[in-house]
Parts: C-alpha cells; structure tokens; sequence
C-alpha cells in the first residue's frame, strides 16, 4: 500500500430506507430476501462513496450490523454465534438503548457470519475491502455470561470462533482483516495477558494483513504493551484527544515492525474539521513516524454521524493526505 | 439486618411492556411533548420503579434515579460554573457519560434534587433514601479547566454541595447516601477524598453512607471507617478482595454490602446469597448490615433486576436467626 493509505474504521450510518427495513424485519413485515436487498443497496452506495472521496482501501460499511458485538449475537438478519443471544434493554447512554447479548451456552461456531457482505463489496471494486471482526476480548466483555465459570474460559472459547472466521475470510480473498478490540483497556492489569493470548489464538499462523482498532479509554494504560499484540497495524483515535498519545509514543517508541493507524477526524462532533488541523495532526505524527508506516483514517466508527457529515469527514481526510503527500513529494 | 439498593434502577422494561420514558424524551426532543409532559412521564416511571422495589421486598429504596442521564451531569448542570461536554466511558463499563466540564468557579444555585425526593418520598411505601454523587467522583470525571488541581475542584464542589444535603435533610430525607466510587481507582487520592466528603457532610444529622463500587477498597478501608458517616458501601462482586480486608479491620459502622452482581444477568440462588450474609455477619453484626446489589442496577435489563432484587431478599431472610 502507499505511504499514508486511507481507510476508514468499520461503519458507516444506514440510510432511512435500510433503517426501515431492519424494524420491519424485525417485526415480520419484509422476509430476508426484501432486506438483504436493501443491505447491498446501501452497501454499494458507500463504496461507491469511497472511491469517489478517494480512499485506498475500503471497508463495507456494516449496513448489515447495528451494533459490533450483538450482530454476532443474534440481531436480526444476523448468524448467531452459538450459545449466544440477545439479552434484554440495556442503557448505553443518555435515551440510547441496546440489546446487550447474553452467553447462555458453549460457544460454537454458526457457519460463515461475513463472508457472503465481504465478498459482495469486494465484488463491487478494484480496491482491497477490509474484513471486519470484532475480537474475542471484546466480544465477551461487552456481553453477560450466564455460562462460563470466569471471563477466561469465556474468552478462550470465543478466540477459536473469530479465528474460524477469519480463516473463512482469508479463503474468500480477504488480505487485510481488522479485529476491533475496543474494550482492551478494560481491566488493563487483570486481564491485558488474556486479550493478547486471544489475539494470537485469533490470528497466528494466518497469512493475512491484521489491524486492530482501540478506542478511547484509558489507552495509556495499555501502552507500551498493546505493542505485544500480534497485528501488523495498531489504530488509534488521536483526534479525539489531540494528539496526546504522541506523547506516549515519544518516550516508549512505537513497535518498528509494525504500522500506525492514525485517526484523523473525531467522530462524536458535528462539525468538520479544518483541513489545516488535518494536515496538523499528520505533521505532528510525522515527526515519529516516516509516512510509509502510517494509515489515515477517522477517529473511529462513523455510523453515529449523518451520511453528509461522515461524508465530509473522509472528504477533509483525503484532501489533507494529498496535500501532505505533494509536500513531502510522495505520489 | 435491611435489604436496600444502591441508586438507580433500569429505567425501561422490555417488551410486551411500553418503554415509555424512552418514548416520550424522543418525542420530547423532536418537539410533539413539552418539558412538562415529559416530567409527568418521568413521575410516572419514578411512581412505577418505586413500587417495583417495594415489591421486590426492599426495606429502603430510591427513585430508581429515573431522571438522571448519568451520575455525574445531573448534579453538575444544574451548578454554576459547569458545561457539558463530550461523550466519555464511563470507569470500566460499556457505558458512557457526558464529561462536565468546570469553565469558572463552582456555585450551588437552587436544590438539585428536592423536587425529586419530596416527590418519591410521597409515593413510596417503604423510606426513601436520597443519592447523590460525591465530590472526589464529580472532580474526578469531570474535566477542570478552572482550578489547576482535583483536590481544589473536589473541595469546592464539596463546599457548594453542602447547600444540597441541607436542603435533602430540611426536607426530611432519612438518610442521605453519597456515591463515590472513583476513589478505588484512585486511593492515592484518598486523603482529598475524605477531607471532600467531610466538608461537604459538615453538620448533617441524619444518617449518613458513602458507597463505592467496581473495585477493591483494601487498603483505603481504615480511612472509609474513620469518615463521619454511619455506613460504608462496598462491591464484594467485582472487589473479590473486599471479603479479605473487611476482615483485617475493626468495622464498626453499618456496611453496605454489595453481594450480588449488578453487572451480570446470573442469578445468584438465594443459598449463595444467605451464605455471603452469613461470611459476612462474621465481620460485622447482622442488624448492622445492609445488604444490597454491587452497584447500581442500570446495567441489567429491568426484568433480570427485579428478580436479582427479590432473591437478594428472600436470601437475606433466609441468614438471619428466626425472629423470637
């Protein structure tokens, strides 16, 4: 890939119809078929809206997941992970609510959960999509365990499951696989050795690009040793908190044999960034960093935004990358 | 011995039952109801959540904290000095709160919380407690571009807080409960937390509790005991080493005992949770304890905390002697 390659994190925010589509589905009002249409309807329009905006590789946009952990828990349209289901209405924050899912069994793996939407997206471009996961830390964290003994044996369970999956992945086509374990920082001294045992078990011995994405919390609290986790790029939301990490990262270097993925853009705003501030952020990370071990993406998630906003997110991204790349006169 | 929560309670049930509070800040927000229909919404849930407990058995409840968005930004904005400001997680949860955010000096303006206990203490036929947050956990996860350290922003809040808790004991709150759970986190801080929470309960007579949860208290326990207040809270679920360090000091004051997991679906049959009471009245006089979940129940679906509230109960029925 070239020196700063973008991309984006994972979702993007469904349009009113497929919005529609997935109550009425969930109500018995539209069968698959009506709502498997709609998904790859909006699907295709994201990525036909990355490669308009530009970015180098692309991600599928999840139109079919509402939420990262309870698709693979049983939302509807989904294919459940066995032993897991959808619990009931739990506060996220202010009025937003969600069906935390619930281990209620062994877990075992339901057949190919992604592959049939990667292998549709990736059918629609030249440039690599990404295969999507959520990571086996994360996956348990962010569910109730009425089954296991301890968090442990939940997660050692789980890792074996994502692992099928991304073999599935790989066989499909799929070079670059993204593993989301946005709740590693949890219980950074308790539990940091099993989020990184399950991140081997999930990926080792594979041959595929593997990324990873954290977001928020405590991330110095998982710094340097997120560095032991066996992916080729660590993304990072530096946006959001200004470019703090940097400071991290300067007195304990980044891993040399791995890449940064560097978020850009924060997502929890309206408003879009000046490019200026684009392009700052990517000076500042330029001082540690030579650009070809750098990806540019937004901070995280955009499903939260508007189509125009997360639009215009991207937008401002790829101008800044292009005028930094014609600054140091990279093509 | 009294069974009691620790705050708030799931504000929606789950279907076939309408999430009505849910709806109607929706409709709020887009302008179909006004503030004040939503406040009659707010009442009628507080009305429902009340009874919910009181039916589970619980000798002392709350008012579910049915109006708050969070434990931090209900109390703050209504202070002077304090903006709202970005969506942070909340400690180690899945769960996010709005981070104050402290512009100028704080100030206590109006009662932040009379309203809503003059009107829970008028529809609930068991004593209601009054919540709410310390100022160490305020300081703590709030963001201070003001006073330059935690411990001043923490006493200051304190200092206008304490116009709150008068105003909760003039309108005859029984017990004023603070909830502080930062502060395991961060024991290094403990001494700001004490002198906080000692300014901020100056002079109140009613009985008093600070609780925590979500961690350990081994090592800041010594320090809780020496507090001016009468009862202690801590989590025994996720501070496994809490059932230690309560044994390894003199507990004479009341203790808030979280022995059931208000973070995970798993029902505890009512033998484990007579045995918790039983390992615990060990440490501390049986009439001495309360016993409640380890935290607050917004993070269990309605249904599943309700039926953890009326085991919790029938458990702790089932530890004490027979009454003469």
């Amino acid at each position: 890939m070239p020196a700063l390659t973008t991309n984006a994190v994972g979702s993007y925010p469904k349009p009113e119809y497929l919005a529609q589509a997935r109550t009425q589905f969930s109500q018995g009002k539209i069968d698959r078929a009506e709502l498997d249409k709609l998904e790859r309807k909006a699907t295709e329009y994201w990525i036909r809206s990355q490669e308009q905006i530009g970015l180098d590789v692309l991600v599928h946009g999840e139109m079919e997941r509402g939420d990262m952990v309870a698709y693979f828990a049983g939302e509807p349209g989904g294919n459940p992970i066995g032993g897991m289901k959808l619990g009931g209405l739990v506060r996220s924050y202010g009025n937003r609510y969600y069906h935390k899912p619930i281990i209620v069994d062994r877990l075992t793996w339901p057949g190919p959960m992604t592959v049939e939407m990667w292998r549709y997206a990736q059918s629609l471009t030249d440039r690599p999509v990404k295969g999507m996961l959520t990571g086996a830390y994360t996956m348990v964290e962010w569910s109730f365990d009425d089954y296991y003994p301890s968090r442990r044996e939940a997660v050692l369970d789980m890792a074996p499951i994502i692992r099928r999956e991304v073999e599935e992945l790989v066989k499909a086509g799929a070079k670059y696989i993204q593993i989301d374990e946005p709740a590693i920082h949890t219980r950074p001294n308790e539990d940091f050795d099993l989020a990184v045992e399950a991140m081997y078990l999930t990926v080792d011995g594979i041959d595929a690009e593997f990324h990873t994405h954290i977001c928020y919390g405590e991330v110095e609290k998982i710094y340097p040793d997120m560095l032991r986790l066996p992916v080729k790029q660590i993304h990072l939301a530096f946006m959001n908190t200004d470019f703090e990490y940097l400071e991290l990262m300067q007195q304990t270097p980044f891993d040399s044999g791995k890449d940064l993925g560097v978020g850009v853009t924060d997502i929890h705003t309206r408003f879009i960034e000046d490019v200026e501030i684009v392009k700052d952020g990517i000076r500042r990370t330029l001082k540690l960093f030579p650009p070809e071990r750098l990806w540019i993406y937004p901070d995280c998630g955009l499903k939260t935004r508007t189509t125009d906003e997360a639009e215009a997110k991207l937008q401002v991204m790829v101008d800044a990358v292009r005028d930094i790349k014609r600054e140091l006169e990279i093509e | 011995m009294q069974t009691t929560v620790v705050g708030n309670y799931p504000k929606v049930p789950n279907r076939p039952r309408p999430a009505r509070l849910r709806q109607a800040i929706n409709r709020r927000d887009r302008g179909e109801i006004t503030s004040e229909e939503l406040t009659r919404i707010e009442d009628e849930v507080t009305v429902e959540v009340i009874g919910e407990q009181v039916d589970a058995g619980l000798d002392i409840v709350t008012d579910g904290q049915v109006r708050w968005d969070d434990d931090q930004t209900y109390v703050m904005r209504r202070l002077g000095g304090v903006e709202i400001g970005s969506l942070e997680r909340y400690l180690d949860t899945n769960t996010y709160y709005r981070r104050p955010e402290v512009t100028g000096p704080v100030s206590w303006r109006e009662p932040i919380l009379v309203r809503d206990y003059r009107f829970a203490a008028e529809n609930s036929a068991k004593p209601i407690k009054a919540i709410i947050t310390g100022p160490y956990t305020l300081a703590a996860l709030s963001l201070d571009k003001h006073y330059g350290s935690r411990e001043k922003l923490a006493l200051a809040l304190a200092e206008e807080l304490r116009n709150e808790v008068q105003a909760l004991a003039e309108a005859g709150a029984p017990i004023i409960q603070v909830n502080d759970p930062v502060i395991v986190f961060q024991k290094e801080d403990i001494e700001i937390f004490s002198r906080a929470l000692r300014r901020m309960l100056n002079g109140v007579q009613m009985e008093t509790a600070v609780y925590t949860w979500f961690g350990s208290a081994a090592g800041i326990l010594p320090a809780l005991l020496d507090l001016p207040v009468h009862t202690i809270g801590i989590d025994f679920v996720s501070g496994r080493d809490n059932w230690e360090a309560i044994k390894s000091v003199h507990f004479d004051k009341k203790l808030g005992a979280g022995i059931v997991d208000g973070r995970n679906t798993r029902i505890e049959s009512i033998e484990q949770i007579a045995e918790s009471v039983r390992r615990l009245s060990e440490s501390v006089s049986p009439a001495d304890i309360y016993v409640n979940p380890s935290c607050g129940l917004e993070y269990l679906p309605r249904e599943t905390a309700f039926e953890k509230l009326k085991r919790m109960v029938e458990g702790a029925r089932k530890a004490q002697p027979v009454a003469a």
